[in-house]
């Protein structure tokens, strides 16, 4: 059986908030809960917005920065990967513990950490600051050669200009500085030093997303070209689906620190399943004006990572979010103060007072008996079709000299399967009990 | 095929044109456009020039003995510049023009001293407390603000009382005020360097945190710090002449230029010039080489270098 390269179970990354003495208890939640395997040869795609943890992501699995917390397996046998899964499915805390011992990743450290990183590297997505200004591009590319242990101070040399050939560029390049290059030519040196110790597995970070188009395909063929020849791992980040889509063979889909969606790349980009990808897929421009197009524009912005939507982090802006997609009282708070103090005031000049009893629970204080209930109901329901988090209101009860509006609790979603081999975040696709 | 082009290749490429070598060529260019930079470098020469000729080819310019002043007892009064004197004599008859040339050496030599190892302190502190952060960078920076918090000559007074009066105890107690300054430096260089992607990457290869540090902090760092060090030897040099002015200058006759120009002091009234010349000497200096550092600062400007 093939090995698994990287199989990393629910990894977290929160950064801290704040300075050295001031610093506050909250975080930013960059990976949240985060699943990703990656079988041998394969090139996994991920997509997702700016900023929403896919950089992080990539650099957690290589460890260039330590994960808050998971697990991380690197070039593992499938048996043990199958194995630890069937553990975590049933809560076999003695056998998890004993295959973590063996095989994790981060438990490796100091020098055989370094010496794992002659498997491993990153191509980041800025060529210009990515290479030492000071340093020659035959030093820069004998770094890894190098402080890996792969080969001598001697022979990183003879490597240093074969791998100049085999990006491309002629060996004068190996006496230049960076600042002598173009962004293409950068670029490649720095593919160059990616592979330097063959690895088995590479992240590269956008790589061509600072390049003009002409060049970015040249350096998406020499990935192409390299990545069969040596048989590498990738996991390609980007933000441009159409590049995802060429590149890889599976992708995923990120929003807000979460996988939301995971599958082979066709199924994914002609029929997405969640309603992110959705969205996401339709703004691709198609080189086919003919055909209709239906752009799906999301409302609303990207959430806070701090404190990220409840439920489904997707379902504010979603617009087929239901009852239990993950509403608050804040929330629905919000848009019920709307309502009755702005845009039908002067039908509710009764009401004394809104305010959150709790989670769940919304609380509207009023004087007289003006009928105030009944124009409630009336009017929320009226709304339901714009303030999409009013859907989430489960019943309207009176109380003396108040009204209660009891919300759905909302459901955590998890992975679930869905048809063509994909794996989406989202209620709609869970199983029906 | 490529072993051949390679070494081939390095060898044909060195000699032709090494970017080393065309990088110095742009530096050169840049500095000498600047007009006040090349005076204040054709100043600072000089000095240099001075303290070479006076430490190995002495009576090559008429000196008999570089390590003490000269004194003449039968005319002890300070003598107006004259043919015979081209500065004048101060107190004991000492004639200026040969005692500040004899001087130069001194204070050069041990002012260059204080701000090479205050500089080599500070990088070595600023770096590690840069690069490593946390609650070590928190306490060096405590310390520093302490320094900063307290006059350095008041700072360097206390020192001296407490080591005793010798010019070995005032270098060390100026490196004790001096280092402070460049730790500061080298560690807000670090910080924005240990930001760039290619750290991030050289971590990536697994490299050393030691071996970051010098290869790649370290290389990006120095040029700031030189210009730094040529910005304050000036000063240092005018600090150092003050405190042996006031007093901290050991026993007497040491060609020193603080202590030169103290020696006219009694006679300020009736005779300035004993006290202005060797005053002037420090001036000019400072001057100078304050001029060559803002020259030196265009230099290494990455915006003037890609004109």
């Amino acid at each position: 059986m093939a090995n698994v390269i990287i199989a990393a179970y629910n990894l977290k990354k929160y950064f801290p908030v704040g300075g050295f003495l001031f610093s506050s208890k909250q975080t930013i939640k960059a990976v949240d809960d985060v699943s990703i395997k990656i079988k041998e040869n394969e090139v996994v795609g991920l997509v997702g917005e700016t900023g929403c943890g896919k950089t992080t992501l990539g650099k957690l699995l290589i460890r260039l920065i330590e994960p808050t917390a998971g697990e991380i397996f690197f070039d593992v046998p499938e048996e043990i990967i199958v194995e630890y899964e069937e553990a975590l499915k049933n809560k076999d805390t003695k056998k998890i513990e004993k295959i973590s011992k063996r095989y994790s990743f981060l438990n490796k450290k100091g020098g055989e950490l370094r010496r794992m990183r002659r498997y491993m590297n990153i191509v980041f997505q800025d060529p210009y600051s990515s290479l030492n200004p000071r340093m020659l591009v035959k030093d820069i590319i004998a770094e890894p050669i190098i402080s890996t242990g792969y080969a001598s101070k001697k022979e990183a040399e003879e490597l240093v200009f074969k791998l100049l050939e085999e990006v491309g560029l002629t060996p004068e390049f190996a006496f230049r500085y960076p600042h002598e290059l173009s962004g293409g030519q950068r670029q490649r040196v720095a593919l160059a030093r990616g592979i330097s110790t063959l690895p088995k597995f590479l992240v590269l970070d956008e790589p061509t997303s600072a390049l003009d188009v002409s060049i970015q395909a040249q350096i998406l063929n020499l990935i192409n070209e390299i990545r069969k020849k040596y048989s590498i791992t990738i996991l390609f980040i980007s933000h441009n689906i159409s590049v995802v889509h060429y590149m890889s063979d599976r992708i995923a889909v990120m929003y807000a620190g979460k996988i939301v969606e995971e599958g082979y790349k066709n199924s994914i980009i002609f029929d997405p399943k969640h309603p992110y990808s959705k969205a996401l897929i339709s703004s691709i421009p198609r080189p086919e004006p003919m055909r209709e197009k239906i752009i799906i524009n999301l409302q609303g912005e990207i959430p806070n990572l701090i404190n990220p939507p409840k439920g489904c982090r997707f379902h504010p802006r979603c617009p087929v979010a239901f009852e239990e997609c993950g509403w608050t009282a804040d929330e629905v708070f919000q848009d019920i103060e709307y309502i009755i103090m702005r845009r039908y005031a002067e039908q509710f000049n009764g009401i004394k007072r809104i305010y959150i009893e709790d989670d769940f629970t919304i609380s509207v204080e009023y004087e007289g008996k003006n009928l105030i209930e009944e124009k409630l109901k009336e009017v929320l329901n009226k709304e339901k079709q714009e303030l999409r988090s009013l859907i989430s209101i489960k019943n309207i009860k009176s109380e003396s000299t108040k009204i209660k509006i009891e919300l759905y609790k909302f459901v955590e979603p998890e992975m679930y399967k869905s048809k063509d081999g994909i794996n989406v975040r989202c209620l709609l696709y869970r199983e029906k009990k | 095929m490529s072993k051949n082009i390679g070494l081939i290749g390095r060898r044909n490429y060195l000699l032709k044109q090494n970017p080393r070598i065309e990088e110095l060529k742009i530096s050169f260019k840049i500095f000498f456009t600047n007009p006040t930079a090349v005076a204040g470098f054709v100043i600072t020469l000089l000095y240099f020039i001075d303290i070479i000729l006076v430490q190995f080819f002495p009576s090559f310019i008429g000196i008999s003995d570089p390590n003490r002043y000269i004194y003449n007892f039968n005319n002890p009064v300070p003598l107006p510049p004259s043919s015979s004197h081209w500065c004048g004599t101060t107190a004991g008859g000492i004639d200026l023009c040969d005692a500040i040339i004899k001087s130069i050496r001194i204070d050069l030599i041990y002012s260059l001293f204080i701000v090479i190892v205050g500089a080599i302190i500070g990088l070595l502190l600023g770096l590690v407390s840069g690069y490593l952060g946390g609650i070590f960078d928190e306490i060096l920076m405590r310390i520093t603000d302490i320094f900063f918090s307290i006059p350095y000559l008041v700072l360097a007074i206390a020192i001296l009382f407490v080591l005793g009066v010798s010019l070995e105890n005032i270098a060390f107690s100026l490196i004790i005020v001096w280092w402070p300054l460049y730790a500061r430096y080298a560690r807000a260089q670090t910080l924005s360097i240990k930001q760039m992607t290619f750290i991030e990457s050289a971590k990536a290869s697994g490299t050393r945190d030691l071996m970051i540090m010098f290869k790649h902090i370290v290389p990006n760092v120095l040029p700031p710090i030189f210009v730094q060090i040529s910005l304050d030897l000036g000063t240092v040099v005018g600090v150092f002449a003050t405190l042996a002015f006031i007093g901290f200058s050991p026993t007497a006759n040491i060609p020193e230029l603080g202590y030169l120009t103290s020696l006219g002091l009694n006679y300020i009234s009736i005779a300035p010039w004993s006290v202005i010349i060797p005053g002037l000497v420090i001036t000019v200096f400072a001057l100078a080489v304050n001029l060559m550092g803002d020259g030196l600062r265009d230099v290494i400007d990455p915006k003037r270098r890609s004109v």
